[in-house]
């Protein structure tokens, strides 16, 4: 949803277009010693471009009109030639290396920004908006970026002072002549001007139509059973070949405006600008007389002067989209819906590792509460087990616990203190959680365990898995603790990615633990190796537990029920049972013989 | 070359926009020989002191004339040629749309949308290139190169056109070496920017673990290790990008000094003018163009022909499922007589279904019940003929399936399926799907059946509300309702509910199931459901296990069974009370 609001919005005016440039030029700051070396051999490669034709002006005009062959200077003048001609190539060569690198390091920098920026958001920002549009912004449209900085900017600066060049010498060659050749800026600003004004409003609807066209295609594709089974076929190509149609259209139109103003126009400039040199050196001449070299050199520039011009011309749709992206990459950049803070000052340190909930409520959107009114306390050491339905609200009370989201009523305390005055650090390295899901990452099992934390040595990795027993389906993996993890670890079972993360927790050895169990089904033989290695993990550590299966929390010292965000029943397993309320009714549908089940039903 | 050849019939159907297209881009390759050559002969006018106004007006004039004659022409050429790329993209994109519409489910099951997608797009756009581009360099740099060449040889000196050729074949010989290193080195890159991608999705799917280990700034630190590599990798292309500017600089360099050295040579000899000198450099600044096209040239058609094989081969897969030579033209009514003896899917190596035998009376309606991938779906897709060859046979009325025509068999039917999808139109054209012109009180009607009536009032703007992929996200309850409503539209003889109510509450379930049976008299429906109250009713109950029929009967005589579906229903009954907090 984000997204496509996102995309839809390609619009920006002209002032926020600039912001957005300006802001993206500023990423080339740090760069100030490789930006100057850069114009330097510019500069330099410049020079060689407008020198070349003067020294074939002086070699016609003071040589080979006058006939005037002296070979040793000839000799000189023509190694000067080449000899520039190969310092320039080479010169050249750096230099648009130079310019590419400073590019390169920018989107490096921008992105780096970015994603570091995705990882200090709140998770609220994750429910918010779909992992594919985050994706998005980190690398795509920095993607978009880089063409503009690599071709449109480098192009423009190249082209820019090319031009610049080329009327500094014609200045010098003939003042009159420069002035006049003047004329031809505003000629090619108005065009350049005219072109961006249709062309980005043409080009910006053939890419909606184009847009369109595939949201139609892809969605016809993902409900092709549907139109078939509802016998849409010919009502939907018709609908397609009208978008299809209008897309033509949208094209034909951008292939009209590219040939009125792009080349064309630019290759009648330039028939304009010889007319105005051959008239000026034409009328001159019935007068004084013209030298013929300058003539040449100024032919010569011509020439050569609109290129760079068709080159940047070309370009500005590349801009365009860069802006865009630009502009999508600095909103999220500016999102202010920060992970929630810590007091970062205070060195408190979480000791026994006592937890209170103090009547918190919460809500994600502001309007229905998840939880209502908790209260109950973890003593050090001890179990507490969360039970209850979907939706019950379990979940948040673990995404309180672990500072994913923000809370305002009521209090979470560990030791007495409340959670939001230990810092991040002290709670991430003493509280551990295990998610329902555990994600693995592509790398080997021993990254996955270790994570990226390098101190940790092999042996404290395999002592983690084996205080878990992951060890023993590890060891009988190809390549054991170096076995490659593919995406998402989903060659592993689901009980087998249980135990990695579990080994993942307990290789951190936090104080307090926080379980989500997993809901799938697990095999007979894991599902026993992890509620051993469960037990184990619990002894010595307060823990707060998401159960699923009863079975695995019979020995929790409380057990919390939980019923759309309340908490209904609480007490011990026997206790519960006895009350023959939610709790029994949960159990018996887990556990239940069908005697037991009619009974309560009928 | 070989794409073009493929490409023959589109080029005859639009030989005309093609062939003045193509003559007109080689009059503009002559037409562009006129300016040096004018720059020539003024120079000589005024190096010999022989021009006067009257000359230097008329050669203006002949600059300006070819100056305009250009400009038109070039335009005209590019809306010719071009304009013919677009419409050959627009035509073969209907005809892959055309062909979608008619492929089966098990086109789909080989072909991922994805895929599709991208021949949709990219190889279109590809195919579009080389009959607009391609075309273009084709016929440009041989009218240009040939032209120019001709020019400079006989118009000028031919011996100093060879010697400035010289180095040139050199310039197409590295620009093309450059051409295949580039393309490695770029794979390269985009390999390093793809699995930064890849990286970066990890991060954002995994981001709730390296929260809970506190691993921001470790994992902030391997981006930009990756981010590092991408760099470096596009450093090696850029390297290779920027090798081309200065080799064409230098190798036009030196044909430029061949020519200023030799042309003087001659000059002195009394063979050229200075004015012809001058001509000469500027029809060699004309060379470079057709010269570099070459190279160009070879990459688009190559990405071309891939393009166009890979279209053609989806274009020549065939229909699956036909009408047979005298099929029925009539919508079948009536009874259902399910024989079947076993049916596999193509490729599979079990069979899904086997011994599925059972009759119904028009009117009655039919529940399935069974676990997850027990075949419930696919008993049903048999019936919509989604799928065929399998063994038995299923009658409808007194003929089997493949007597009717598919559309009329299926103008039967009003499907509902497990994954509810709506298209991304307003709810009310949702609904209407199978009929857009129908009323809106037919509309409300079907709405109101399906028990979502009261839901579409509630949204901002009702019944005009947008859905789907794009629009407002509805529940899955609401989608499923609205799916419903869509197969109730049509009034069908056959109503098939695939699991279309596990995303509803019983007592909508419940309300759904009574207003269907009032108001779907004499009429055959079917449902399959995992959760039992929504077959409860049915005349005919049938358990599938792993492709079989494990239990038959009614909902009294399975209870009364003690079977497989008691037990599921007590404990359904269970979780019910559960999901209610017990009471």
């Amino acid at each position: 949803m984000e997204d496509s609001n996102m995309e839809k919005k390609t619009q920006l005016s002209s002032s926020e277009q600039r912001r957005v440039l300006y802001r993206l030029l500023s990423y080339a700051k740090p760069h100030k010693k490789e930006v100057t070396i850069a114009f330097l051999l510019l500069l330099l490669t410049t020079v060689g471009d407008i020198v070349l034709p003067i020294l074939v002006k002086i070699f016609i005009d003071d040589y080979l009109t006058p006939r005037k062959l002296d070979w040793a200077p000839l000799i000189i003048l023509g190694s000067i030639y080449m000899g520039i001609q190969v310092a320039k190539a080479i010169l050249l060569f750096f230099q648009l290396v130079a310019f590419q690198k400073i590019a390169l390091y920018i989107i490096q920098q921008l992105r780096i920004d970015v994603f570091s920026k995705v990882q200090a958001l709140g998770l609220k920002y994750f429910d918010k908006t779909p992992a594919g549009s985050i994706v998005s912004r980190v690398t795509n449209d920095t993607e978009a970026i880089k063409d503009m900085f690599v071709t449109v900017i480098s192009t423009f600066i190249q082209s820019g002072v090319f031009l610049a060049g080329i009327f500094i010498s014609m200045f010098i060659m003939d003042i009159k002549l420069g002035l006049l050749c003047v004329i031809i800026i505003p000629i090619l600003v108005l065009v350049i001007v005219l072109y961006r004004k249709y062309s980005s409003k043409y080009y910006l609807d053939m890419r909606e139509r184009l847009s369109q066209l595939n949201a139609k295609l892809s969605e016809s594709l993902q409900g092709m059973s549907i139109i078939q089974v509802f016998r849409q076929e010919k009502r939907l190509r018709a609908e397609f070949a009208d978008i299809n149609e209008k897309h033509y259209g949208a094209g034909m139109k951008n292939i009209k405006i590219d040939a009125l103003l792009l080349r064309p126009a630019i290759d009648l400039i330039y028939i304009f600008a010889l007319i105005i040199v051959l008239s000026y050196f034409g009328i001159t001449s019935f007068d004084t007389s013209v030298k013929i070299g300058v003539i040449y050199a100024f032919i010569n520039y011509i020439d050569r002067f609109f290129e760079p011009v068709n080159q940047m011309m070309m370009r500005l749709s590349l801009y365009q989209q860069a802006i865009v992206a630009g502009s999508r990459v600095f909103k999220l950049l500016d999102h202010e819906e920060l992970a929630p803070a810590q007091n970062e000052d205070q060195q408190l340190c979480i000791g026994e590792g006592k937890i209170e909930f103090n009547h918190v409520s919460f809500s994600y959107d502001g309007k229905r509460d998840v939880l209502k009114n908790i209260s109950f306390t973890a003593n050090p050491g001890e179990t507490v087990a969360l039970v209850g339905h979907t939706g019950s609200g379990k979940s948040s009370i673990i995404n309180l616990m672990m500072r994913f989201y923000e809370f305002e009523r009521g209090e979470i305390l560990i030791d007495g203190k409340s959670i939001r005055c230990f810092s991040k650090q002290e709670l991430r390295e003493k509280m551990g959680l295990v998610l329902q899901d555990p994600f693995l990452f592509y790398g080997t099992v021993k990254d996955n365990i270790r994570l990226h934390q390098k101190e940790m040595t092999d042996e404290q990795v395999e002592a983690a898995a084996q205080f878990v027993q992951a060890n023993t389906f590890i060891d009988k993996l190809e390549g054991g603790y170096n076995h490659k993890v593919v995406e998402r670890g989903s060659t592993f079972s689901s009980g087998q990615r249980q135990l990695i993360a579990f080994a993942r927790t307990i290789a951190a050895n936090p104080k307090i633990l926080v379980l989500d169990e997993a809901t799938a089904n697990i095999d007979t033989e894991t599902e026993e190796a992890i509620q051993t290695a469960l037990a184990k993990m619990r002894k010595g550590r307060t823990t707060i537990a998401i159960a699923h299966r009863l079975s695995t929390i019979q020995d929790a010292d409380l057990i919390l029920v939980l019923h759309q965000g309340e908490i209904v029943e609480r007490g011990t397993h026997q206790e519960l049972l006895s009350q023959r309320g939610l709790y029994h009714k949960m159990y018996l549908l887990q556990n239940g013989l069908s005697q037991q089940v009619e009974d309560v039903i009928l | 070359m070989k794409v073009f050849l493929e490409l023959g019939w589109f080029f005859k159907q639009e030989k005309r926009a093609y062939i003045s297209g193509v003559i007109i881009l080689m009059f503009v390759a002559l037409l562009q020989l006129v300016p040096p050559k004018v720059i020539g002969i003024i120079a000589d006018h005024i190096n010999d002191g022989t021009l006067t106004a009257g000359l230097l007006a008329e050669w203006v004039l002949v600059l300006v004339a070819a100056g305009a004659a250009m400009y038109f022409l070039r335009y005209y050429w590019r809306i010719q040629i071009f304009g013919s790329a677009v419409k050959l993209s627009k035509i073969l994109r209907n005809q892959l749309y055309q062909h979608f519409t008619k492929m089966s489910p098990s086109f789909y099951q080989k072909n991922r949308i994805g895929d599709l997608m991208a021949h949709a797009t990219n190889d279109l756009s590809a195919i579009q290139q080389t009959a607009g581009s391609g075309v273009l360099t084709l016929v440009d740099s041989l009218s240009t190169g040939g032209f120019v060449i001709l020019a400079m040889a006989f118009t000028i000196s031919w011996k100093l056109t060879l010697i400035c050729l010289i180095p040139m074949p050199l310039m197409a010989i590295l620009t093309s070496w450059f051409g295949t290193m580039l393309h490695k080195s770029f794979y390269k890159a985009q390999e390093a920017f793809s699995s930064l991608n890849d990286k970066t999705q990890e991060s954002i799917m995994g981001i709730k673990v390296i929260k809970t280990f506190g691993q921001e700034m470790e994992d902030i630190e391997d981006f930009r290790r990756q981010s590092d590599d991408v760099v470096q990798k596009n450093i090696v292309v850029a390297k290779i990008d920027s090798l081309y500017d200065p080799t064409i600089s230098i190798i036009v360099g030196i044909s430029y000094f061949l020519s200023i050295v030799f042309g003087a040579k001659y000059v002195l000899n009394g063979e050229l003018t200075i004015g012809q000198l001058i001509s000469f450099t500027t029809y060699l600044g004309l060379l470079i163009w057709p010269m570099l096209a070459f190279g160009w040239l070879f990459n688009i058609m190559e990405r071309g022909s891939a393009s166009y094989e890979r279209v053609s081969a989806l274009l020549k897969e065939e229909e699956e499922i036909k009408d047979t030579p005298n099929a029925i033209d009539k919508a079948p009514f009536g009874d259902i007589d399910y024989q079947l003896v076993e049916f596999t899917y193509p490729g599979a190596s079990q069979p899904i279904l086997k011994d599925i035998h059972f009759s119904l009376k028009r009117g009655e309606t039919l529940g399935i019940a069974g676990k997850t991938g027990a075949g419930k779906t696919t008993l049903l897709k048999l019936l919509i003929r989604e799928f065929e060859g399998y063994q038995g046979q299923i009658l409808f009325g007194s003929h089997s399936l493949q007597a009717y025509k598919l559309d009329r068999l299926r103008e039967a039917v009003g499907y509902v399926p497990q994954d509810h999808f709506l298209f991304s139109a307003t709810v009310a054209e949702n609904i209407a799907f199978t009929n857009p012109s129908a009323s809106k009180q037919d509309i409300e009607a079907a709405a109101k059946l399906a028990n979502i009536h009261e839901d579409i009032l509630q949204f901002t703007d009702g019944y005009q509300t947008v859905v789907g992929e794009r629009g407002v996200s509805l529940s899955g309850g609401q989608k499923q309702r609205i799916s419903i409503a869509r197969a109730l539209l049509m009034n069908p003889e056959m109503l098939i509910l695939d699991d279309s109510l596990s995303a509803v509450d019983a007592k909508t379930e419940e309300a759904i199931l009574s207003s269907l049976r009032e108001n779907r008299e004499g009429k055959t429906t079917i449902i399959t459901s995992h959760r039992l109250s929504a077959i409860q009713h049915a005349d005919l109950i049938l358990v599938i296990d792993e492709g079989r029929i494990m239990e038959r009967g009614t909902h009294e005589s399975l209870m009364a069974a003690d079977g497989w579906y008691k037990e599921m229903y007590l404990h359904q009954q269970l979780e019910e009370l559960v999901e209610h907090g017990g009471q």
